[in-house]
């Protein structure tokens, strides 16, 4: 093993965090993110589902035959997913209404399939459980970085997660760039925020 | 062929155990998803519509369900005066983008209308949402009796549409037209219930 | 017959849903970088998400409903959705290998394009009948490529451009997609 464990866990906070340097599973990225409170719940979902899915796969990778493993794969991340979305109604039904759609589709995020079979098939148990906690909390924090900034321009108000809701830029001298939690100030956010990450050299 | 069998063997397993764990987890949750869906979904609506009713801090709590062939239907009952004389319910339609439901409370001595309000609207935002967010369509069927058949005044009817949202406010209209008849169907069953919870 | 036009109207405009729903961004992203493997794309999506449309409707309508399974809907479609792509692979293999040459490279990625299972969901979610289920699946499919094909274009062309350096590449591609968003919002409140 060339990497410790802490090395497994930081590179999904910033070497290889997603959207940003594995661009892949932009789908919720650019759906929830009109608040950072939606950003951060669909975040730990998705986090919750990785480390799961991370964990199960690795521990049964010797068994799982190679030939049907991303049906194995499917099967182990649906199985996570509809847990997360059957606790959610029970306990957060307000973010489940907001996120709707977004949350089934965590299936298909190809960011956990991605490392399911990129990484917790051929690595142990505990690699593959801070890789998974690792590229989730980097996961989750570019979905709060994107939904600040559209919250804060789009509406002026910031919402502290799963508290209160502060205003930032007051009414009487900023006019809210509704543009901003439309659709395509989702797409145009995200660009910048590319660029930006981009002239950080990744070294 | 040893490889395919131990292929079917894993494949058998993980949706046997996924199966199951599913199963288990259902189970426990569902009653706190109902409860959890009655309070965000209908629960304001509710309130509103029930405002001056004794019994508003319960009402969630004080309903009975009754099944009606293939459908079930929660009735939550209102005390005004210190006697339980009024029951809210919901009944749906098809509206611009999906189903629209509407909640209607009625008084059951008298057969009128205590007040509406839309629950559910996948109507285009800033037209059709107006029904939920505007209460003057609503409002137009407080104290009018239910049990008759209502139509938008462009149709002849007597409830003023919203200008611009017409589909929308058919829909509400339909709706409301529909708990009529699940009123008129199941009244029997109302009363009967109502009195076991007075009792 | 007036529902079913109004039905496509919203699906491929005013819903679209890459553009206003967020749904199949990958490809979206992936895809676009020439307008040939566009088209490509485009015709596996309608072709696949047509089928799934259908046989998922049919599979929540008279299995998991009769027998109280809707909690694993999320399950089931998933696994529905990957074994259709891979019949339709091996059939189009066998069958029709010039359609396959053209299409093949594609089917593997829908498995995981969330457009498709993204569909089946609101179908189930909008109660719609098996005809409208099929009507709005091909037309969301039909939205699908058409900004698909449009981006491409657009794309094309920016290679020509001379882009900063750290705008280059999926940046600007973001940015493009979000003023093509822009224009498509311009069809909100058309139905």
């Amino acid at each position: 093993m060339a990497k410790t464990l802490a090395q497994e866990f930081t590179k999904g906070l910033w070497k290889e965090i997603p959207p940003f340097r594995l661009v892949l599973g932009l789908c919720p990225v650019l759906g929830v993110t009109t608040t950072v409170e939606n950003g951060v719940g669909m975040g730990l979902a998705t986090t919750f589902v990785l480390v799961c899915a991370n964990l199960l796969v690795s521990m049964l990778r010797n068994v799982i035959p190679p030939k049907v493993r991303i049906a194995c794969f499917i099967v182990v991340i649906a199985t996570f997913v509809t847990l997360v979305e059957l606790v959610m109604q029970a306990y957060a039904y307000p973010l489940f209404l907001k996120l709707g759609l977004f949350i089934p589709l965590i299936v298909v995020n190809c960011i956990v399939l991605g490392r399911a079979e990129a990484f917790a098939y051929k690595n142990g148990i505990t690699s593959s459980l801070a890789d998974g906690l690792g590229i989730g909390i980097g996961f989750t924090m570019s979905l709060a970085a994107l939904g600040a900034v559209r919250e804060v321009l789009g509406t002026g108000c910031f919402t502290i997660p799963f508290g209160a809701k502060l205003t930032l830029l007051t009414a009487d001298w900023y006019t809210p760039f509704t543009f901003m939690v439309q659709a395509p100030g989702a797409f145009i956010g995200l660009g910048l925020m590319l660029c930006l990450m981009n002239l950080v050299p990744s070294k | 062929m040893r490889e395919m069998v131990k292929m079917i063997v894993v494949i058998t397993l993980l949706a046997a155990f996924s199966g199951g764990l599913l199963a288990v987890v259902r189970d426990a949750t569902a009653p706190q998803i109902e409860s959890q869906k009655l309070k965000f979904v209908q629960g304001p609506t509710i309130q509103s519509i029930f405002a001056e009713a004794d019994n508003l801090d319960t009402v969630l709590n004080d309903r009975f369900k009754i099944v009606d062939g293939d459908t079930e239907t929660n009735f939550f009952i209102g005390v005004y005066d210190g006697k339980p004389s009024a029951v809210a319910f919901e009944a749906s339609a098809v509206g611009f983008g999906g189903p629209l439901g509407v909640m209607v409370a009625v008084n059951l001595d008298t057969d009128e209308m205590i007040g509406v309000g839309v629950t559910t609207s996948a109507e285009t935002p800033g037209i059709g949402s107006r029904a939920k967010d505007e209460p003057e369509l609503a409002a137009q069927f407080t104290g009018l009796p239910l049990l008759q058949p209502f139509s938008v005044s462009a149709d002849g009817g007597d409830i003023d549409a919203i200008s611009g949202a017409t589909v929308t406010s058919k829909a509400v209209v339909a709706a409301v037209t529909s708990a009529g008849k699940i009123y008129e169907n199941l009244k029997p069953q109302i009363l009967e219930k109502v009195g076991a919870f007075a009792g | 017959m007036e529902h079913y036009i109004v039905l496509v109207i919203s699906c491929i405009f005013v819903n679209n849903i890459l553009l206003a729903q967020f749904l199949g961004n990958c490809p979206f992203l992936g895809t676009s970088k020439k307008i040939e493997t566009a088209v490509g794309m485009a015709m596996a999506v309608i072709f696949v998400l047509v089928m799934a449309g259908g046989i998922t409707w049919l599979v929540n309508t008279y299995i998991l409903i009769p027998f109280k399974l809707e909690y694993l809907q999320t399950i089931a479609f998933i696994l529905v959705i990957a074994s259709l792509v891979q019949f339709v692979e091996m059939f189009l293999k066998k069958s029709i290998p010039g359609l396959y040459a053209g299409l093949g490279i594609f089917l593997p990625l829908i498995t995981t394009n969330c457009a498709v299972f993204g569909v089946c969901i609101i179908n189930i979610k909008e109660e719609y009948s098996f005809l409208e289920a099929l009507v709005s699946s091909f037309s969301y499919a039909a939205g699908f490529g058409l900004a698909l094909i449009l981006f491409a274009g657009v794309r094309e062309r920016i290679i020509l451009a001379r882009v900063p350096k750290p705008l280059q590449d999926t940046s600007i591609g973001l940015i493009t997609a979000g003023i093509l968003a822009l224009a498509f919002m311009g069809f909100k409140g058309m139905v």
